[in-house]
Parts: C-alpha cells; structure tokens; sequence
C-alpha cells in the first residue's frame, strides 16, 4: 500500500532522472515509450488507489515514510483523502493526456528530452504537494512546481521574452511563497506542530483565538501560486512556455495549488471573518479584471490565460463564500476544459506554423474541423452552457454565494458580470479563429495529427460529461470531500425554486455573452447601426493593457526600486560609508604628517626634546607638594 | 676655614651634569657629545657617593660600581659605532645622519 502510493510520487521523478541519464543514447521514440508508459502507470496506480478510497468510504489515509526531526517532531508524511484523491487522479491523468499531445507538439525540438525531464519533475511535484500530509511537505511540493513551472516559461531560453516572462513568474511568485513561510512559522511557533489533523484538532477545539494572521499569511501564499490580484500579471507572460506545458502547469493544476492549500486548510479558514472577506473580494476583483482583460487580447494563448486567472478568481469566490466544495469541483470541470481549450489552441498555432494573433486566423473550420468543434466544446463548456461541464460548477460557485445572503447579493450580481464576460470574449476568441470571413490565407493550414486530435477528443469528451459528477441531483464531489471537510462549514445549494431561477439566469447570462459576441464581431452590429460607444478607444486600450497595473507596477517596482537602489548606493554607501572611511583616514594621515615633523633625525635635538622634559619633570616634582598643600 | 658641606659635592655635580647636558646640546661631534654622556654619568656617580656619604649608607657606593660597569660597556659599543660613522662619511659629525627623519 504504501509502496503504490510512494510508487504515484515517484514514478514521475525517476522517469525525469531516466531520462536525464540516457539522454545522449536515446531518440524520440524511446523517450515517449519511456515517459507515456511510466505516466500511464502512474495514473492507473492513482485510479486503483482512489477506487479503494471509495470503499473505505474516503476516510483519510496517513502513510508516514520517515521521521525528519524529533523535536518538534516534523515527519516525513503523506495524507490521501478525498481532497487529495480527486488532485491526484487529476494530475496523473492529464498528465497523460498533455504528453501524449506533447510527442507530437514538441517532435523536431532542440531540447525534445529536457522538455520531458522538466515535465516529469513538474508532475512529480505537484504530486508531492496534493499527497502532503504536513505543512511542510506540502511546502516542498510548493516551491518545486514553482521552480519547474519557471523552468517550463524559460524553456526556449534563448528567446529573451521567455527568458523574462520566466524571471517575472519566479519572482512574483517568490512573494506568495514569502507569506507561505511565514504562515508556516507561525503554525510551528503556535501549534508546535506541521501535521493537518493535529493542528485542526487543536483549532476545532477552540484553543488559539487569533487565527487571522496564519490565515492571511497562507491567503498571500495562495495569491501567488494562483495569480491573483495583484499578483496575476506572470501568468499571461508565463504563456512564452510550450503550449502543452501551459496547458497543464498554467491552467490545469499549478495554478490551481493556491485553491487546494485553501480548501486544505479550511478548517482554520472558517473561523476567520476577515481572511474570507479578502479571498471573496480578491477573487472578484480578479475575476473582473481578468475578464475585462481578456476582451482586447490578440494572443490566442494571452486570451486563455486571462480566461484562465479570471476562472480562479470564481474559484476564489466560491472559496470566500464557503463554498468549498463547488471551488474543487469548478478546479476539476476547468482543469479538463482548460486543457481542451490550451490543447486546442496548441493544434492551432502549431498549424499556423507559430502564428499566435488571432487576427491573422479566422474561417479555420474548414481547414481544421476536429479541433473546430472540440473547442467549440471547451468554449461552450467555460461559458457555463448547459449541460456541458462548466455550468454545473459555475452555477454552484454563483448559487452558493447568493445563497449566504446579505451583501453576498452584491458578490453574486458581480461573479454573475464575470460569467457574462467570460462567456463574450470566449466567444469574441472562436469566432475569431474558427469563423469569421477573412482575406488571410488559410489555404496552407491542415488538420492537426492524430497525436493530437485524440487527447482533444478525450478532453472534449471529458469538458462534456465531467460535470455530471456533482449536479444537485447527484453531490458526488461533495460525497468524496465529505470526510476532509467534515469539521468545516459548508454553504450548501439554496433549495428549490430559487435554485433554479438562479440557474436560469447564469445560463441566460452565459446565452447573451456568446450571442453578443456573434453580433458584434461576426454581424459587425456596432456599424450596423452606427452605434457610437463612448471612450471606446480608451476602454479598448485599457482593456488590451490589463489597466496598465503592469505598467504601473514596473513603475513603481521595478523603476522605483531601481531609482531608489542606485539613490542609496550613491548617498549611503558612496557618500556616508564610504566618506566616513575616507574622511577617518585623511584626518589620521594628515596629522600624522604634521607630528612627523618633530622626528627631525638629528640626535641633538633629541637631546633637548629629552631636556625640555626632564624640566617638566623636575618642575612637577618641585610642584607637586606645593600644590597638594 | 671653610668647611666643604654635602651642598658643595651637589653643587659640583649639578655644574658637571649642566655641563654635559648643554654639550650634548650643542656640540655635533660624535666623539665630544661622546665625552659629554660620559662627563653627565660621572656627575651622576658623584651625586651617589655623597649621598652616601651624607647618610652614611653602602647603596651609593654600590650603585657606582655598576655605573662604571655600564658605561665602560658602553664604551666600548659607542667607539666602535662612532669609528664605523668615520669610515663611512670620514667625519663624526652626527648632523649627516638623519635617516630617521620624520
């Protein structure tokens, strides 16, 4: 038992190791039988080990595999619940997939093996972060999907935009891993213990009062990792990446790691008031920027990857308002459609021989109608189109807010203009690509291989049914969460009427968004009717340019540091350190110099020097008693 | 008839000491300021002995005997170097060695 599940983590890291080993010696052939077959392997381990799970009805298993340190006891430890189950299977699954998909993207590379060792290292990673049983092993995994996901960016290094793009996502990252740390001391410090149920059995037992620090500390960590605001602006640079990589690391798992550490420790979350009211407003702000963003983007990739922060900030959401349960399922529902839609989009620029504006597509369904129609799917899917995946998990994320009440009405009504956004510019992107009549010549561009139309179809299939697995007639999700979350307060579904009327106007809002779309960019109504948006130009531009926050944070940070630094090593270093240094030894040599004069190096004049003081001597002697009387 | 008092052998003493010191002083060749270190540490042997005698005690006398001991030690250190200063710069004048200035 604990061999498997030692086997899942490390399969991935000995293949990396494997490879890397071999690497002069073997092909492409061999590469892909080597790392497919070990995913594969991994993944079916993964599966046995989750149906397992179900039989004991998902009571966590703790697997320990060695003790690091006895005092304070910090073990080296694996937990696999429902929580870690579902992550588990999931990333050793698409992990599959995306390789399957990358053999045939990444074929004729320069560096074909060093993508795969780097993948590996990244699957073997996460695994370690989801199957964490401490804070601390989850924190190991937490900083390697950070380096491999920086290693993946700057993959084709030698181009400087992704050498950049990978600088910009570690170092961003590093400030998210910086509240980690500090979260992590402070759970030491206070609990005197990294283990999960040990610390939540102390919480749940009401002993610590002031859980809002620890709370906030990991809630920074978690904006990282997931690209929140303000720390969002790596991830659309983080798309300088092989596609298939973006795939998986910035849309599928990675940056889903900040809504897995926060699920995970929700049972401190929930007592603290003020750590939900930042999750849900981060979230929504990120959300709404993300998906204002989207509408202006010309990268195929770029779109995706607001879409991408901007589903985040849903799942963000749903996290604030408790909903934990639907922020996991909506992980699960984008992780697959995500995937279509990056795969996709992959298919597509490798077929335009790296052309990534999607101004320069368009009319692409007659040239590529598999990839055509399985996007069409994610899209649907993304917008929250019944009965495809993203419905079900989007209206539980939206139902669940409403469902609290107060001024959640307020959160509802704006993850409600999100949903909508998502669902223009998602439509705004295919209709651009796939369909719209253009002069560009198309007429060289074919269909994708089968290596990759099947991992497309496989993930269509998956965006279509994958919902069904949490619906409100069947809670499965929440039935394979029920053990992890049991001690947690959860917001459940309203009941009824208003569920459905909430249902309604979801999908409504998801209809408009895609029809608007179609009219606007397809029917070309704004002309049509002379419609004459006011400021659309500037809107337009701050759309395209995030809101310029990337501007102004490279003002402020970037410049303002550096201004600042070189201020500092003039004035401080250069002027007081450096002149105190000087100035100490110029006054030394100078009056040095003046009492060296005296040494005249004539022996008489020593003579009188001696003299002079044997008076004084004398003198004082002479004094001495005359003064003491 | 005037009787020679303890203040008298100081007096000289004081006179032959002022003297020496004011040669060193002012005389430049090595061999004079030579005779004048000699002149002073006499002097100071003369204080000796008529402190001793003053106070009718040994100690004085005693201390003489290893100032003669010194100084003719020393003799025969500073001849040899005052004849080394003579061949090199065929004068004692001690103006000409000023490697140590300042």
């Amino acid at each position: 038992m604990e061999i498997l599940l030692l086997a899942i983590v490390l399969l991935p890291l000995l293949t990396a190791l494997g490879i890397k080993l071999v690497d002069k010696f073997i092909n492409e052939t061999l590469i892909n039988f080597l790392t497919i077959n070990s995913a594969l392997l991994s993944f079916t381990i993964a599966s046995g080990m989750f149906v397992l799970l179900t039989m004991e009805k998902f009571e966590p298993i703790h697997f320990t595999f060695f003790t690091w340190l006895t005092s304070p006891e910090i073990l080296f430890e694996f937990t696999l619940d429902g929580l870690s189950g579902i992550m588990m299977v999931l990333v050793t699954g698409l992990s599959v997939v995306i390789q399957i998909f990358s053999t045939s993207y990444m074929s004729q590379d320069e560096h074909y093996s060093k993508y795969f060792i780097y993948f590996n290292v990244f699957v073997f990673s996460m695994l370690l972060l989801v199957m964490s049983g401490n804070f601390l092993v989850m924190f190991f995994g937490w900083e390697l999907v950070g380096l491999s996901s920086y290693l993946l960016i700057s993959f084709w290094s030698k181009k400087q935009s992704a050498a950049k793009a990978g600088n910009k996502a570690f170092i961003l990252n590093r400030i998210g891993d910086f509240g980690f740390l500090v979260g992590l001391m402070l759970v030491l410090s206070i609990f005197g213990t990294f283990n999960y149920e040990k610390v939540f059995d102390e919480v749940l037992a009401g002993n610590e009062q002031s859980l809002d620090l620890i709370v906030i500390c990991f809630i920074v960590g978690a904006f990282g990792k997931s690209a929140q605001f303000p720390l969002f602006s790596w991830l659309p640079d983080a798309m300088e990446g092989p596609t298939p990589a973006s795939a998986l690391i910035h849309a599928a798992t990675m940056v889903t790691a900040g809504v897995f550490m926060l699920v995970r420790i929700s049972p401190i979350l929930q007592f603290s008031e003020i750590g939900k009211i930042i999750v849900i407003t981060t979230g929504l702000l990120t959300a709404l920027i993300a998906a204002f963003s989207a509408i202006n983007q010309d990268d195929i990739k770029k779109v995706l990857a607001y879409s991408t922060i901007s589903q985040l900030g849903f799942m963000f959401i749903a996290i604030g308002s408790g909903a934990y349960v639907a922020a996991i399922f909506h992980l699960v529902t984008h992780a697959f459609f995500k995937a279509l839609l990056f795969l996709g989009a992959g298919a597509v620029i490798h077929e335009m021989h790296h052309e990534q504006n999607i101004h320069k597509m368009g009319n692409l369904k007659t040239r590529m109608p598999v990839t055509a129609a399985m996007m069409g799917i994610g899209t649907l899917a993304i917008s929250g189109i019944p009965p495809l995946a993203g419905f079900w998990s989007k209206d539980e994320i939206l139902a669940s807010t409403f469902a609290n009440g107060g001024i959640y009405y307020g959160f509802w009504a704006l993850s409600l203009l999100a949903a909508f956004m998502t669902a223009f510019y998602m439509g705004r992107h295919w209709l651009l690509i796939f369909h719209k009549e253009t002069q560009n010549d198309v007429t060289q561009v074919s269909e994708a291989p089968k290596t990759m139309l099947r991992p497309l179809i496989l993930l269509g299939l998956f965006s279509i049914f994958i919902g069904f697995i949490n619906t409100p007639f069947f809670h499965g999700v929440e039935k394979v969460l029920h053990e992890t979350l049991h001690s947690v307060d959860i917001t459940h579904l309203p009941e009824g009427i208003s569920l459905i009327i909430l249902a309604v106007i979801s999908i409504g809002a998801g209809f408009t968004g895609l029809l608007l779309a179609y009219l606007i960019y397809i029917v070309d109504i704004l002309s049509y009717f002379k419609v004459k948006v006011p400021l659309k130009k500037e809107l337009k531009l701050l759309s395209a340019n995030t809101l310029y926050l990337n501007k102004l944070g490279d003002l402020i940070f970037v410049r303002g540091l550096k201004l600042a630094s070189r201020k500092t090593a003039v004035v401080v270093d250069g002027l007081m350190i450096d002149g105190l240094v000087n100035k100490t030894s110029s006054i030394f040599y100078n009056s040095s110099k003046r009492v060296s004069k005296s040494q005249t190096g004539l022996v008489r004049s020593y003579v009188v020097y001696f003299g002079l003081f044997m008076l004084l001597l004398i003198g004082l002697f002479i004094a001495t008693p005359w003064m003491l009387n | 008839m005037i009787e020679v008092s303890t203040d008298w052998y100081l007096t000289l003493a004081a006179i032959l000491f002022s003297i020496g010191f004011i040669g060193m002083m002012i005389r430049k060749n090595a061999l004079i300021m030579f005779m004048c270190i000699e002149l002073m540490l006499n002097s100071v042997n003369l204080t000796f002995i008529t402190a001793s005698r003053h106070f009718g005690t040994i100690e004085g006398q005693i201390s003489v005997f290893f100032v003669l001991v010194v100084a003719a030690a020393e003799v025969v250190v500073g001849l040899a170097i005052i004849v080394s200063i003579f061949k090199k710069q065929s004068s004692a004048s001690v103006d000409l060695l000023r490697a140590s200035r300042g």
